[in-house]
């Protein structure tokens, strides 16, 4: 890509993502103008002379405090995820994985159901207790799936996948089981598992934005040598990349990006699948814009995906997971057809 | 930039792939490793490019072992290009050349102009100038190749490591690609160290070998001193020629035909050839392999007629280089021509000096032998003796030999009669 492609590409995108942000937060059961949304949203960042007069203290309420968290959580969800396959996919050379490939994904669903488990069965309930054991069945999953797979100190990349597909699927399993004897909190578990950005609040980006601002930062600073590593690990070795190194850096900012992420979505599918791929069909293979464009797209993608989830069939609310991959796998399908061309990386 | 490798050993899964590995290549030459499949080269360019780590023994890289580099100073001082490999398929052609600008650059450094033209250099000098806007994916094998090479380039190295850099390209390419590299040496100053499976490719580019054997040096030198027949037979077991490079002199390798192979169960009969001038190097060949026994006469020592019969252990009769057949040979020559069933008269170049192969072939039709005259060149002017050599063709024609115009109607002819 030219240097003045890629300024107009970005441009586009953060244009995009404001104007997504803002509509997003209008549109709802209570339809607010755009306007007036966004004069609320610049009132409250510390802007007293917007004149928000006008405005009731309800629809204030329900863009700061119940809309606004939302689309702001699911501009970081579907950045982190996009973010991490497309790290995924250049890091393990492998255009199927994604953020769940290497069974992050299957460890918080596992630590989010035994958290609703538990609650339902003597009543153990604290604050952020789902979030809380997501989060840790992630890394617990992550690592042992990391150290399963390491031979001699190195991470040979089939067996990472393969140790990932093995974990994923017996914690399937551990998770079914757990669903037989789940009784009435069978609906719970499954609308977890199927993602969802319902109920959120500024308390929840609290929580993982700082991981994922962190882990941005990380990947966004490797991205030349993930462009490298896609020649192969002795070929980065040749040129001077610390192989090695970069792989296992990588893959636990990686995981860290997508275990915090899902442990306050649930499982969201598809992001980091489909995203990735559209995108580089525009970049290029070019980690450097591929990574951050891949961010942005996915973040303005999940939120639109959540509006869709929440008005149309409202006041009834659909797990997002089921809407991305409604929209996602046709989008695709369309994206290969009309390409005729080989997903490579 | 001086490479001195000292006691290098490698074991992988207890078995000792390479041992005790000593050799020294010299500041801007082009040094070879070649050997058998499995000898170790592929695993000796891995542990010099740092792929792989010793198990014991040492590199050294100009003053400084190759351990102590970081790996970003390493990849400034040395380059490497492997078999052709298929990576990185929607990158531009510059863009990968650009990648071999990484060592350079700081972690958020962009490109600098200074870094473009390295980059304009290395395309230029690989001929890949008008590739550069393309896909890696969209590129021949050769083309492919030719980006790598200019990548390594890019990194500006003092040493360019290649492990069979022109397997699987044609001839053409192969020569295209290492007389690049050979240029570099020669201009650059550039240290090549390369590993290559054609001997003759060897013996042509570069200035030194180590001819590998089971992990170990089975030879070390200059390509006259590496590539003897004795060395090559020995380690690749299997029969081979070396002769001088016909323009060049170096040593060229020749496939011969084999000696160790179980032949056919024997014919009893025996055949004598006369032959000479490199008539008959290929009728030797078949007719061995077809089974027959078989005896040559008269040859001139180091003709390649002689170096034929002599490497297929055939009995035969030699005269000295560059003389006349004595009477003596001749005698010789007749005394194998009576054990024969069947003499066969090559198409040799007839001078004054073997008239008396002529002259024997009609001593053997005199004895009632069979003699087989081949003739498979009608035009071809080959007696320079002002007509004496013709006139014992036409008596021995004469004298009942049996024309032939091919070697198959010859095969066919013997296969009947004997």
């Amino acid at each position: 890509m030219k240097r003045s492609q890629k300024t107009w590409l970005f441009a586009a995108l953060f244009v995009t993502l404001l104007l997504t942000v803002i509509l997003a937060t209008a549109v709802g059961a209570v339809a607010i103008p755009a306007d007036v949304t966004l004069r609320i949203i610049l009132s409250q960042l510390g802007m007293p002379w917007i004149e928000t007069g006008d405005i009731g203290r309800n629809t204030e309420a329900i863009v700061w405090s119940l809309r606004l968290p939302r689309v702001l959580l699911g501009v970081l969800i579907g950045a982190s995820l996009a973010l991490a396959g497309s790290t995924f996919q250049g890091l393990l050379r492998n255009p199927l994985a994604d953020p769940f490939t290497i069974g992050v994904s299957s460890g918080a669903a596992t630590g989010a159901t035994i958290a609703i488990f538990l609650s339902q069965l003597n009543g153990l309930h604290f604050p952020h207790m789902i979030p809380l054991f997501a989060f840790t069945g992630a890394l617990l999953a992550f690592f042992f799936v990391y150290n399963l797979s390491k031979i001699g100190g190195q991470i040979p990349v089939v067996t990472l996948l393969l140790s990932g597909v093995v974990v994923s699927s017996f914690l399937s399993a551990v998770i079914s089981l757990l669903m037989v004897f789940a009784g009435e909190n069978i609906k719970g578990i499954f609308f977890w598992l199927s993602g969802g950005l319902m109920m959120r609040s500024w308390t929840e980006i609290g929580f993982v934005a700082p991981y994922l601002l962190l882990g941005f930062c990380l990947i966004f600073a490797y991205a030349r040598e993930l462009n490298i590593l896609l020649l192969g690990e002795e070929a980065a070795l040749h040129l001077g990349v610390r192989v090695d190194f970069t792989k296992k850096l990588l893959l636990v900012t990686a995981s860290l990006v997508t275990a915090a992420a899902v442990s306050v979505s649930g499982m969201i599918g598809f992001v980091g699948l489909i995203i990735p791929h559209a995108v580089r069909m525009v970049s290029g293979p070019d980690h450097r814009v591929l990574l951050p464009a891949s961010a942005l797209v996915g973040g303005i993608f999940l939120v639109w995906a959540d509006v869709v989830a929440r008005t149309v069939m409202a006041p009834r609310e659909i797990p997002v997971g089921i809407i991305t991959a409604f929209i996602g796998a046709p989008f695709f399908i369309y994206l290969l057809r009309k390409k005729k061309k080989e997903i490579r990386l | 930039m001086r490479i001195t490798v000292q006691n290098l050993t490698f074991t992988y899964a207890d078995r000792k792939v390479l041992k005790e590995i000593c050799f020294d290549v010299e500041s801007g030459t082009f040094f070879g490793i070649i050997g058998p499949n499995g000898s170790g080269k592929t695993t000796l360019i891995k542990l010099l490019s740092r792929v792989l780590r010793p198990g014991s023994g040492l590199v050294e890289l100009g003053e400084r072992a190759l351990n102590s580099y970081s790996q970003n100073d390493l990849a400034k001082v040395m380059a490497v290009v492997v078999q052709d490999t298929f990576a990185g398929y929607l990158f531009s052609v510059e863009e990968i050349v650009m990648m071999g600008r990484t060592p350079y650059l700081g972690r958020f450094q962009a490109e600098t102009l200074q870094d473009y033209a390295i980059v304009r250099q290395a395309l230029e000098l690989t001929g890949c100038l008008e590739l550069r806007q393309r896909k890696i994916a969209e590129l021949s094998g050769g083309e492919r190749q030719r980006v790598m090479i200019a990548r390594a380039l890019a990194q500006q190295p003092k040493v360019l490591l290649l492990d069979e850099p022109t397997a699987h390209l044609d001839i053409g390419y192969q020569q295209e690609i290492l007389d690049l590299v050979k240029r570099l040496c020669l201009t650059e100053g550039l240290t090549v160290i390369s590993v290559l499976h054609d001997l003759n490719l060897a013996s042509y580019y570069c200035n030194g070998l180590v001819l590998l054997a089971q992990g170990e040096i089975a030879a070390a030198g200059s390509p006259d001193h590496v590539l003897t027949t004795e060395n090559i037979s020995r380690v690749y077991k299997t029969a081979i020629l070396v002769s001088p490079h016909p323009l060049l002199g170096t040593p060229t390798v020749s496939l011969l035909p084999s000696n160790r192979a179980s032949l056919p169960q024997q014919k009893k009969s025996r055949i004598h050839l006369l032959a000479g001038g490199g008539s008959a190097g290929e009728l030797m060949r078949d007719l061995r392999e077809a089974g027959y026994l078989l005896s040559v006469g008269v040859l001139n020592v180091g003709d390649s007629d002689w170096e034929a019969a002599r490497s297929l252990d055939l009995p035969l009769v030699s005269e000295a280089p560059f003389s006349a057949i004595t009477a003596e040979r001749h005698a010789q020559n007749l005394r194998l021509i009576q054990q024969a069933n069947v003499v066969v008269l090559a198409e040799i170049p007839i001078g004054q000096g073997n008239l008396l192969n002529l002259r024997a072939a009609l001593t053997a039709l005199a004895e009632g032998r069979t003699v087989y005259l081949l003739e498979e060149h009608l035009n071809l002017q080959r007696d320079f003796t002002q007509g004496e050599g013709q006139e014992l063709l036409a008596e021995i024609k004469l004298g009942g030999a049996i024309v032939i115009n091919t070697k198959a109607c010859l095969y066919r002819a013997l296969a009947e009669t004997l």
